[in-house]
């Protein structure tokens, strides 16, 4: 579902390298964690996966797309392909519950049978159909993060990327958002989550892919966070 | 995006960024007012030296009833043998006289409706009170003085005109002010060019986070860009809309009005533009307006909206 090949990054000439002869293959169905510190080049490697910057060197395949022969009119159609999750929600504060999931559809042109259908539906997935009217200030954190996932996952798309979903949420709430990242890769999602909380890693044992100056150094089935074998 | 979709984000963003889809809209009125000044400016040179050049130089007016105020009038309107002598005297004076035209009463009259078709006066001019005249043509248009004192006291002449001097000083004047106006008009559109990519910059600012959403969920590029460049077409619709009411008032007003009572009293002097000449330009100023404002709200997204 998601193959990098060789690839390398560096946002500019003289720029230290984010990514460094990175191989990397996600299957149809895969939970994955990408660990590292700060730095390291995770959030890198998400955003070559949602072509937001092109490698320097090496091949990016997703979804049946090769990035690199992909014309720039045909992004939006990689990216429908892709669910996004961000450490910072980037809900639109001036619209309800509903409509933060509802706006994707209607930017998409669903007709608005669907989006009265899959909206309810997908708000019950993360658990929020009760809290459908309410405007985000109005939640707690967790929450928020739901909506943004709801939002992320209405589109039903095959992949899921989350960067740091739970860098803002205290460790209980952290645990709910994760297991509805399971919840929905048990679907068929295949989702790859960027994070650095340990205890996550740990509690859930999935893929771990560790970075490090970015290079994997690890890549573990049903890893923790600091294992170097198993 | 389907419409009611897109109709509503256009309605919010044209709410949210009131100040300065008014200053667009402004900025456009004022470019277009302009630059329809100049083009109407431009268009009544054009059509009256197209016509005053062709035909005429020195215009020999002959007496009416009404103008016995004249020494050489005394005795009412031109009789046929006056017409006769004036008209063998004109032939004497070959070759500095190229072509003479005589212009009946009937004919001026016709002619004076036509020229002054958008003037309120029309109905209230007899037609005995415009005067059958020879128009002269001469082979040195600077002799015109010759003409003057062989015909100025002739009996059954009213007056002898040099129209070009006349029309001369029009044109002058509204070349000038044809070229300033159209100088303006291009600061003007300049200055909207400016604003309305300042204003899409500012806009898309404020809604970064909307178009990054739409960006990240797979929105195409032109329907990110649909909505701004909706909005800006709005705005100038409003802008050119407001121009042209304008330039109608002032056409209206200023110069079928105003202008053409003033002027009334020369006889003969020049056809004013009127209405039906700014429902001419109208087209061209409202697409042009549109197109300009669509190239550059396209240009201005492609440069601060990331797709």
């Amino acid at each position: 579902m998601i193959t990098l090949e060789n690839v390398s990054l560096r946002y500019a000439k003289g720029d230290p390298w984010a990514l460094q002869d990175v191989d990397l293959d996600v299957t149809r169905g895969e939970f994955c964690f990408v660990v590292g510190q700060t730095g390291s080049g995770k959030s890198s490697l998400l955003r070559l996966v949602i072509l937001e910057h092109e490698p320097t060197r090496g091949r990016v395949l997703v979804a049946g797309h090769d990035l690199g022969q992909l014309p720039h009119r045909r992004v939006h159609v990689l990216r429908r392909q892709i669910g996004t999750v961000f450490q910072d929600f980037r809900l639109l504060s001036g619209k309800t519950v509903y409509q933060n999931v509802a706006y994707v559809l209607q930017v998409l042109g669903a007709p608005g049978h669907e989006i009265r259908q899959r909206v309810p539906e997908t708000l019950a997935l993360v658990g929020l159909q009760e809290r459908a009217k309410r405007l985000p200030h109005e939640l707690s954190g967790g929450e928020q993060q739901r909506v943004a996932i709801a939002r992320a996952m209405v589109n039903k798309p095959p992949i899921l990327l989350a960067d740091e979903p739970t860098g803002n949420l205290d460790p209980d709430t952290s645990a709910e958002i994760v297991a509805i990242l399971e919840r929905i890769n048990r679907a068929g999602t295949t989702v790859v989550m960027a994070t650095h909380d340990t205890s996550i890693v740990d509690q859930f044992r999935k893929r771990v892919v560790q970075l490090h100056e970015g290079r994997v150094v690890r890549d573990q089935a049903e890893g923790g966070y600091r294992e170097v074998t198993r | 995006m389907r419409p009611g979709f897109l109709l509503g984000e256009v309605a919010n963003g044209l709410r949210r960024n009131v100040s300065m889809v008014v200053s667009v809209v402004l900025v456009t009125m004022v470019s277009l007012f302009f630059l329809g000044i100049g083009l109407l400016a431009q268009q009544q040179v054009d059509t009256a030296k197209g016509y005053w050049y062709d035909k005429v130089q020195v215009s020999i007016f002959l007496c009416t009833p009404d103008s016995t105020d004249v020494a050489s009038c005394a005795a009412g309107a031109v009789t046929p043998e006056q017409r006769e002598q004036i008209a063998a005297d004109l032939e004497g004076l070959e070759p500095l006289v190229t072509q003479v035209y005589y212009e009946s009463n009937q004919d001026a009259y016709d002619r004076f409706r036509e020229q002054f078709r958008n003037s309120p006066v029309l109905d209230t001019i007899p037609q005995e009170a415009i005067p059958e005249s020879f128009r002269v043509n001469l082979s040195d248009p600077s002799k015109y003085e010759v003409i003057r004192q062989a015909f100025e006291q002739a009996p059954g002449v009213e007056s002898v005109e040099d129209q070009r001097e006349v029309v001369d000083k029009l044109f002058t004047f509204l070349g000038v002010l044809s070229i300033g106006a159209l100088a303006l008009a291009v600061a003007m559109v300049g200055c909207a060019v400016l604003l309305i990519s300042t204003a899409i910059r500012l806009t898309a600012w404020s809604r970064r986070r909307e178009t990054a959403i739409k960006r990240m969920v797979g929105a195409s590029a032109f329907s990110i860009y649909l909505p701004f460049v909706l909005e800006t077409v709005v705005a100038t619709l409003v802008g050119a809309a407001l121009a042209l009411g304008l330039l109608w008032a002032t056409v209206r007003f200023g110069i079928t009005g105003f202008l053409s009572e003033l002027l009334a009293g020369q006889s003969g002097l020049i056809s004013l533009v009127g209405e039906r000449d700014l429902w001419l330009i109208t087209p061209f100023l409202v697409g042009g307006a549109l197109l300009l404002a669509v190239l550059t709200a396209w240009a201005a997204l492609r440069r601060h909206v990331r797709v």
